[in-house]
């Protein structure tokens, strides 16, 4: 079921939502990853997004601000682990050890504390495989 | 070549917002980025920077005008502000936005309005200088491409 040929030219063709209401923010992320060779589609708002990811098939993996004002980051992470199957690593600036946890404990596969170096954003990609790799296991008999 | 006492100003003004905390590393990230990816993406993220910040101020400006403070919503713009400066590697912008997260989660409206006037001030410093790093870029470029 899980579509693993995504290594032979990782991480170009890995396809990336990024979801952040502070455009200087959103521009730079973006920026750093299509410099890695991710393809990425921006938005501004949790709501917007999740809508984007209910369309299925169009991303991979999924990068939120947890701020928000009309969606913050633990309720799209919560409607994403509930509809979808997709891994999603959530930013901030907060980096207090508490909404790490929380973000962690609600499933998100990564927590980066902005500014984001471009080195953690070239990792996401890792972040798919090990979510396919740990999601196929589900299907197997 | 024509474009040499420009790029020398350049590197004058850069290393001084360097030296006086006006930027920090993250800029030099972008910096990197702009040369793996061309000329405009500088341009584009500090113009974005400018306008963001202003737009953040003002609405600061009007919520602690208000007789009942929602110290709420200045918590959220200043954290959005926070956002944007570290994104971008304006330090002392940074900076003065913890300062201010700090005095408004003790709702105390005077501390706020001080670091509020703190804030436009670091700003008005830092775009003036962005301005002219900017003009000089346009100026080098305009030269280069002669």
């Amino acid at each position: 079921m899980a579509n693993l040929t995504i290594e032979d030219n990782f991480p170009a063709g890995i396809r990336v939502l990024v979801i952040d209401d502070d455009r200087t923010s959103l521009h730079v992320v973006c920026m750093m990853l299509e410099s890695c060779g991710y393809k990425v589609t921006k938005c501004t708002s949790g709501k917007e997004g999740l809508e984007m990811l209910r369309q299925e098939g169009q991303f991979d993996i999924v990068l939120t601000d947890v701020h928000m004002p009309d969606m913050d980051g633990f309720q799209l992470l919560e409607h994403v682990g509930l509809e979808m199957d997709l891994p999603v690593v959530m930013l901030s600036v907060d980096s207090s050890h508490e909404n790490v946890v929380k973000g962690l404990k609600h499933g998100a596969c990564d927590y980066l504390i902005k500014p984001v170096q471009r080195e953690e954003l070239e990792k996401i990609g890792e972040h798919v495989i090990t979510w396919r790799r740990a999601n196929a296991g589900i299907f197997d008999d | 070549m024509a474009s040499a006492p420009f790029k020398a100003q350049l590197t004058d003004l850069l290393n001084s917002m360097f030296a006086m905390d006006f930027l920090d590393e993250q800029f030099k990230e972008l910096q990197m980025l702009e040369e793996a990816s061309g000329p405009g993406f500088l341009t584009e993220v500090v113009t974005l920077f400018c306008g963001d910040a202003e737009r953040i101020i003002s609405q600061l400006d009007a919520l602690l005008n208000e007789p009942a403070v929602d110290f709420g919503k200045v918590d959220a713009n200043v954290h959005q502000l926070k956002g944007s400066s570290s994104s971008v590697g304006a330090k002392r912008v940074a900076l003065v936005c913890i300062k201010f997260r700090n005095v408004c989660q003790e709702n105390d409206k005077e501390g706020c309005i001080a670091a509020l006037h703190e804030i436009r001030h670091e700003f008005d410093e830092l775009r003036k200088k962005f301005q002219t790093m900017l003009q000089l870029e346009q100026q080098i470029q305009d030269l280069d491409s002669k």
